[in-house]
């Protein structure tokens, strides 16, 4: 029934459809590194989770905006208070400019798909499942008034329900900020069929920056820089080829290989993730756990590294074997399924989720 | 799933906890009663001239956690259900951060692990003295559970910490680990064991306690949600981030094993936001050797004393509020 439901909403809704109708469902993945919405009209964007401010009148009339987002906000960032509100998968407590930041990050993706006036629009929100379990109540203040009715599911159900893998599958989140983890057992996941890990794009992030800073101490480079490149060349295992980056020596354009320190930094993450990955697996009743062995999803951004699937298979096989794949869309993943979510909630729910 | 989803939606917005819905089969009343027991026995005072009256901060530990646990029934079918634990402000915690306790692993007649002339009880010593250093005179106040080779049981160091009334509690331990090529840092928060080698780490430091690991498995079920878990868990992430961050360099082997959970007596019992660090592998032999050099152990002490003031930040060591000293609690 639910693979019917989501069929649906993608052959009417999401591609083809642009039918007016009093009510826009959207689904937002509200990520650590980047955002994405999911629109009822068809609408997709992504953006990256970045907030600015202008610092002061000059900054305002350069950027000639009141708030800038995404790689715009990041390019300008010299000039402005910028802001990632959800860091480590966490909304800061206490930072009302982080507050703001998740606000306008929302306002933001809200209008980018384009709400007819008078529309009502209903939103399911996506967060890292840490930020569900630590931190909900604020979340939900946080996130207050920026739709006409929201509700706030976990980042991994949400993929899960997208997926229409809703039993005897694990769902293994790499985000920047953290990497989920959710068994769905047929049913709305509990804490326990959840963790979380903070080894995940970040953590890889500062390491490849640490072990680069060891090894060329004089070399110039900004963690964004180093995020760009383990986005382009990250991998786990044997490298397949050497990667070689640019970067200022001394003010001298100099290439350095850099293959050593991209495998040792992406691999890090590994330890925790197979741990993590066959203890819950060890709770599963055991009658499912060769059926969640061979059900196990890989999504956000970390899913493509290239041979962690393979890898996490390895590590399987001292189990019984298992099979990993990673989801064919890891930027809309999480909007899509929390776009499926809201078509499928009835406007009586809808009703009490207002305000 | 749906209809589940908006109902958690809708107690959050009611400032309801939703109900945390727990697989645990065959939790019974007693189960809770023997917890509700083992737990007053290992936070009371004992014998340390400590009277009611010269505790004047109320118990936020596991005694009144357990008081006010759920009642727990067998899966819904029999017995009162198991309802959600009450929700307790996190405000509450934020308090200053001024007293840390620092529990050196081990000592007297138990070494604690033991390889190429390096004893984890003198190790562990010797970094808590140098945390100290670090941290007295910015405005903490440091307690040690040993300040020489003296045996402590884990009972005795967790009285020492809940009697000094400390604000914070950090244990120092060595680990060692059967893959000796292996060498890397955790931080443990009290919680379920989430990996068999975490459990084998908890059996073994538990050691002496006079409860078996299954035991604890057992009776904890019910107490993880006590006040102090997020709190620690934040303490663990401020430590273990800085620890790793500190060590990497002089390390380039090293990795980063991550912020854990898993039973340990002394954070089972200990009334404040604790934390257990395994800062090195003795089982390494790169690991030992770095250990005997004074400026790594240095190094390992200033990450550690910098988690702690990271985390004091975090929580407003600047707004005191609420000082045990000022009779404020």
């Amino acid at each position: 029934m639910t693979r019917a439901r989501t069929e649906t909403i993608e052959r009417l809704g999401m591609t083809v459809t642009k039918e007016k109708t009093s009510i826009l469902h959207l689904g937002i993945d509200l990520g650590t590194s980047r955002s994405s919405v999911s629109a009822s009209n068809g609408e997709r964007h992504v953006v990256e989770s970045f907030v600015g401010w202008p610092v002061d009148m000059v900054a305002r009339k350069i950027v000639k905006k009141p708030v800038v987002f995404g790689h715009e906000a990041l390019e300008a960032r010299p000039m402005l208070d910028l802001h990632r509100p959800l860091e480590r998968g966490l909304i800061k407590e206490g930072s009302e400019k982080d507050e703001l930041a998740v606000r306008e990050l929302l306002r933001h993706l809200i209008s980018l798909t384009n709400p007819d006036g008078g529309q009502k629009v209903f939103a399911v929100i996506g967060v890292p499942a840490e930020a569900m379990r630590v931190s909900r109540q604020h979340l939900r203040n946080a996130v207050k008034g920026v739709a006409d009715s929201l509700m706030i599911v976990s980042e991994p159900f949400a993929v899960a329900y997208g997926m229409d893998a809703l039993l005897h599958t694990m769902i293994i989140d790499i985000g920047a900020g953290t990497t989920d983890f959710c068994v769905m057992n047929g049913r709305y996941p509990t804490d326990d069929d959840q963790r979380t890990l903070t080894n995940a794009g970040d953590s890889v992030d500062e390491q490849l920056m640490t072990l680069l800073r060891s090894k060329i101490p004089e070399a110039q480079f900004s963690i964004h820089m180093v995020r760009a490149w383990k986005e382009q060349w990250s991998f786990v295992g044997e490298p397949k080829r050497k990667v070689e980056v640019t970067v200022p020596v001394n003010g001298k354009p100099t290439t350095v290989d850099i293959t050593t320190e991209i495998r040792r930094a992406c691999e890090s993450v590994l330890p925790p993730i197979i741990e993590t990955m066959l203890d819950l697996i060890s709770r599963v009743e055991p009658e499912y756990q060769e059926a969640v062995r061979h059900n196990i999803i890989l999504a956000g951004g970390g899913s493509q590294i290239p041979n962690l699937a393979a890898t996490l298979e390895a590590a399987l096989a001292e189990i019984g074997g298992g099979r990993v794949k990673a989801v064919d869309d890891p930027v809309f993943a999480g909007s899509n399924g929390s776009l499926a979510i809201a078509a499928d909630a009835p406007e009586s729910d809808w009703e009490k989720l207002a305000g | 799933m749906v209809r589940d989803a908006v109902a958690e939606n809708v107690a959050v917005m009611e400032g309801a906890l939703p109900q945390r819905r727990r697989r645990v089969a065959g939790r019974t009343w007693l189960g809770i009663a023997v917890a509700a027991v083992l737990a007053f026995f290992l936070v009371r005072p004992q014998g340390r001239g400590l009277t009611s009256a010269a505790r004047p901060r109320p118990a936020i530990g596991m005694a009144s956690a357990l008081a006010e646990a759920p009642r727990a029934g067998v899966d819904g079918t029999t017995g009162p259900p198991l309802s959600a634990p009450r929700v307790i402000d996190p405000a509450i915690f934020r308090l200053a951060v001024r007293k840390v306790v620092l529990d050196p692993g081990h000592g007297g007649t138990d070494p604690g692990a033991m390889t190429r002339g390096l004893r984890e009880k003198d190790v562990t010593l010797d970094i808590a003295r140098r945390v100290a250093a670090s941290l007295v005179g910015q405005d903490f106040v440091v307690v040690l559970t040993r300040e020489s080779d003296e045996t402590r049981s884990l009972q005795q160091r967790v009285e020492a910490a809940n009697a000094a009334r400390g604000d914070v509690f950090l244990s120092i331990h060595v680990n060692s680990i059967p893959t000796q090529e292996r060498r890397g840092v955790e931080t443990y928060f009290l919680g379920s064991a989430g990996d068999p080698r975490a459990e084998r780490l908890a059996g073994a430091e538990n050691s002496g306690s006079g409860y078996s690991l299954a035991d604890f498995r057992h009776l904890l079920e019910g107490v993880y949600v006590d006040v102090r878990h997020d709190e620690s868990r934040r303490l663990a992430q401020a430590v273990q981030g800085r620890l790793f961050a500190a060590l990497i360099h002089a390390n380039p082997q090293l990795e980063d094993r991550g912020v854990k959970q898993a039973p340990f007596v002394v954070l089972v019992g200990t009334e404040m936001p604790s934390v257990l660090a395994e800062v090195a592998c003795l089982s390494n032999r790169e690991d030992t050797l770095l250990l005997k050099q004074e400026s790594y152990r240095q190094e390992i002490a200033e990450s550690l004393a910098a988690g702690v003031r990271g985390y004091a930040a975090a929580r407003g060591a600047t707004t005191t509020f609420a000082r045990h000293d000022a009779g404020a609690d």
